[in-house]
C-alpha cells in the first residue's frame, strides 16, 4: 500500500487569525485613526475630549448593535433616524404635558417596540422588501415627529434624574456611555451565547434551512426590527435628556452614522457574518472621525465627505484583505 | 383503470402500520402540478427507493413528509393516525428526519452549531456550546465521519464533507423516519459505504428509510422496496427482490 501521509494541521494562531480577521482589521484601523488624530490635534488625546466623543456617541453605539442583528438577518433598518426623533419630539411632548421623565421613558420604549414591530410585521410577514419597509418608515416616521412639533423645538424642564442620564457621570464615565457599553455588552452575549442569537444568525446565513429545522424563522426576523426599534428609543432619550429638549430634526444623517459603524465592523450585508465588537469598534472609528476632523478645523462641509470616502475605502480593503472566503449571494 | 391503479396502487410489504402513510397527495405551485396524487407507505425496519427522473417531484414528495410542504389535498398519516403538518417542526416532533438535497446547512455556522440547529442544548439561558462539541464529536464518530475542526464554519468545508454533516444531523436524534434525498451524491467511495451501513442500521433498529437516489447500485444493496416516479405521480412499486437493473430502468425512463 502507497505511503499515505496527512496534510499538516493548521496551527490553532493561524485558524484564529482566520476566524477573526475581520474584527482584527477594524481593530488596526480604529488604532490607526486614534494615533493619526493624536499626531495632529493637541486636544484629541484628552480625557475631557475622548469623554466627550463617547457621550455624544452613546446612542450611536446603541442602535448600531441593533443594527447589527437587523444586518445579520439580511436586513437594513433605515427608519432608525426617523424614529430617534420621533421619540426624542414625543418625550418631551409628553414630559411638557406633565407626565414624569419614568413614565415618559417606559412609554417611549413601549413605542419604539410598536414601531419596530410595525415594520418587522410588513417586512417578514408580508414579504416586503427591507430597504422599502424602513424607507417608508423613514419618511413617515420623521413626518410624524415634524407635524406634532410643527418643527419647533420642545424644551424639557425640572426633570433632574432625566437630565442625570444624558449629561451625568459615574465614577467620571458619562452615564450614556456607560448604558452604551452595557447595550453593546448584552448585544454581544445574546448574539454569541444564547439560542435567539444563533437563530438570528441561521436565518441570515440561509433562511429556508432555518424554517426547516423548525426556527420560528419570520418571528426572528420580525423581532430583530422590534429590538432596533427599542434601541431607536433608548437613543431617542438619551438624546432629549443631553440637550434638554426633543424635536423632529435630531438624528439627521442619524441611519448612515449607524449602518456606516455597521459595515465598518465587519458585518456582512448579505447576512449571516458579523460581530457585535466590530460593530462597536465601528461605531468607535467613524465617532472620532467626526470628532477628530472638527478638532483638526477641517470644514464641516468636507467632514461629510472625508467620512464617506473613509468608509468606502475601509470597507473595500476588508473585501479585498479578508474577501478570500467572500461569496456572492447563498445557496437556497 | 382504477384511481388506485392510476395512483401507481400499494404493495403492502408486510402487515404491520405503516409509519407513514401517503394518500392521494396533491401539491402545485402556481400552474405546475408537481404531484398529482400520490400514495406511498413507509414500513418500520425498510428501506423505500423513491426513484424517478430529474423533476419527477421525488424532493417534492419527501418534503411533504417532512412538513417542508403543505399538500394541497390528500391525506398524511404517522403510525395511524392522521395528521395535519403545519411546518417542519410537527414532523421533526414525531421524529420524521430529512437529509434535504440541497442539505440545509447554515454555511456561516460551525459544524457543531449546524448538527444541533434548531435543538440547540442550553445551560441556564445560554447555549451549552461546551456540551454541544462533545456530543457532536460522539455524533460523527458513530458515523465514522472525519471532520478536523468542528468549529470551523461550514462554508469552508468541501462538498462532501457538508453533505455529510447534513447525513449527521438527521440521523443522530432518534428518527423513525428517515428521508435521504440524495444523501451520497458528493461522497467518496469510503463515505458512500459508511452511508449504506448507516442505513442498514437502522433499519435494524425499526426506522424506516426513504432513500432518494440516482445510484441504482446503492439501490439493489440496501433497499427492500422501490417507490418510481414520473411527472408527479407514482407509476410502479416494486419489491426489490423480485425486480432485476433492467426493469427499474425501463420504469424510470417510461420503457423510452
Ligand atoms: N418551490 C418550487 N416552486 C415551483 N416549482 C417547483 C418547486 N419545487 C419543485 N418544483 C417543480 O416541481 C417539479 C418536481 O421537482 P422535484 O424537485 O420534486 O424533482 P425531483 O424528482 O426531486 O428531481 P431531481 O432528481 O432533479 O432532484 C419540478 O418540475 C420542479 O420544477
Ligand atoms: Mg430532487
Amino acid at each position: 500500500m502507497a505511503n499515505y501521509t496527512e496534510r499538516a494541521k493548521q496551527s490553532h494562531a493561524v485558524e484564529w487569525l482566520n476566524d477573526n480577521a475581520q474584527v482584527l482589521s477594524i481593530a488596526l484601523f480604529f488604532i490607526a485613526c486614534m494615533g493619526f488624530f493624536w499626531a495632529l490635534t493637541d486636544t484629541f488625546m484628552t480625557t475631557g475630549n475622548l469623554l466627550n466623543v463617547v457621550r455624544q456617541g452613546a446612542p450611536v453605539l446603541i442602535v448600531a448593535v441593533a443594527m447589527t442583528f437587523v444586518i445579520m438577518t439580511a436586513g437594513i433598518d433605515l427608519a432608525v433616524g426617523s424614529i430617534v426623533a420621533l421619540i426624542n419630539a414625543l418625550a418631551a411632548i409628553l414630559m411638557a404635558n406633565g407626565f414624569d421623565w419614568v413614565t415618559t421613558s417606559v412609554m417611549m420604549l413601549a413605542a419604539g417596540a410598536v414601531v419596530g414591530l410595525a415594520q418587522g410585521w410588513f417586512i417578514s410577514f408580508q414579504g416586503i422588501a427591507a430597504f422599502i419597509v424602513t424607507l417608508a418608515g423613514m419618511s413617515i416616521l420623521r413626518g410624524i415627529a415634524l407635524y406634532i412639533t410643527e418643527g419647533y423645538s420642545i424644551p424639557i424642564k425640572d426633570q433632574a434624574g432625566f437630565f442625570w442620564l444624558g449629561r451625568g457621570t459615574l465614577a467620571g464615565i458619562p452615564v450614556p456611555a456607560i448604558l452604551a457599553v452595557l447595550v453593546a455588552i448584552i448585544g454581544f452575549i445574546i448574539m454569541r451565547n444564547t439560542r435567539y442569537g444563533r437563530q438570528v444568525v441561521a436565518v441570515g446565513s440561509n433562511l429556508e434551512a432555518a424554517r426547516r429545522v423548525g426556527m420560528p424563522a419570520r418571528w426572528i426576523v420580525c423581532s430583530v426590527y422590534m429590538m432596533s426599534g427599542i434601541a431607536c428609543a433608548i437613543a431617542g432619550l438619551l438624546i432629549a435628556a443631553r440637550l434638554g429638549s426633543g424635536s423632529s430634526n435630531a438624528a439627521v444623517g442619524f441611519e448612515m452614522q449607524v449602518i456606516a459603524a455597521v459595515v465598518l465592523g465587519g458585518t456582512s450585508l448579505m447576512g449571516g457574518r458579523g460581530s457585535i465588537l466590530g460593530t462597536a469598534l465601528g461605531a468607535l472609528t467613524i465617532l472620532i472621525i467626526g470628532n477628530g476632523l472638527i478638532l483638526m478645523h477641517v470644514s464641516p462641509f468636507l467632514t461629510q465627505i472625508v467620512t464617506g470616502v473613509i468608509i468606502l475605502l475601509a470597507v473595500w480593503m476588508n473585501t479585498r484583505l479578508f474577501g478570500a472566503g467572500f461569496k456572492l449571494g447563498k445557496k437556497g | 383503470m382504477s384511481e388506485t391503479a392510476q395512483r401507481g396502487g400499494a404493495i403492502p410489504p408486510n402487515s404491520a402500520t405503516p409509519l407513514v402513510s401517503l394518500r392521494d397527495i396533491r401539491l402545485t405551485f402556481g400552474s405546475h402540478q408537481a404531484l398529482r396524487g400520490v400514495d406511498l407507505d413507509v414500513m418500520p425496519g425498510e428501506c423505500l427507493a423513491l426513484l424517478g427522473d430529474n423533476a419527477a417531484g421525488k424532493s417534492t414528495l419527501s418534503k411533504v413528509i417532512s412538513g417542508t410542504y403543505i399538500p394541497d389535498s390528500g391525506t398524511i398519516t404517522v403510525q395511524g393516525e392522521e395528521v395535519r403538518f403545519t411546518g417542519p417542526n410537527d414532523a421533526r416532533s414525531r421524529n420524521i428526519e430529512m437529509v434535504f438535497q440541497d442539505l440545509a446547512l447554515c454555511d456561516h455556522i460551525d459544524v457543531v452549531g449546524n448538527l444541533f440547529l434548531g435543538r440547540e442544548l442550553n445551560k441556564g439561558p445560554f447555549l451549552d456550546q461546551k456540551a454541544m462539541l462533545a456530543r457532536a464529536q460522539e455524533m460523527l464518530e458513530a458515523l465514522e465521519i472525519r471532520i478536523p475542526r468542528l468549529t470551523a464554519r461550514v462554508e469552508k468545508l468541501s462538498g462532501g464533507q457538508r453533505q455529510a454533516i447534513a447525513i449527521a444531523r438527521a440521523a443522530s436524534f432518534q428518527p423513525k423516519v428517515l428521508i435521504m434525498d440524495e444523501p451520497t451524491s458528493a461522497l467518496a467511495v469510503a463515505e458512500v459505504e459508511a452511508v449504506l451501513s448507516l442505513i442498514n442500521r437502522v433499519k435494524a433498529k425499526g426506522v424506516g428509510v426513504v432513500l432518494i437516489t440516482h445510484r441504482l447500485q446503492d439501490v439493489f444493496r440496501v433497499c427492500d422496496r422501490a417507490a418510481i416516479m414520473y411527472e408527479g405521480t407514482k407509476v410502479a412499486e416494486r419489491m426489490i427482490a423480485d425486480t432485476n437493473l433492467e426493469e427499474i430502468v425501463n420504469l424510470i425512463t417510461g420503457g423510452h
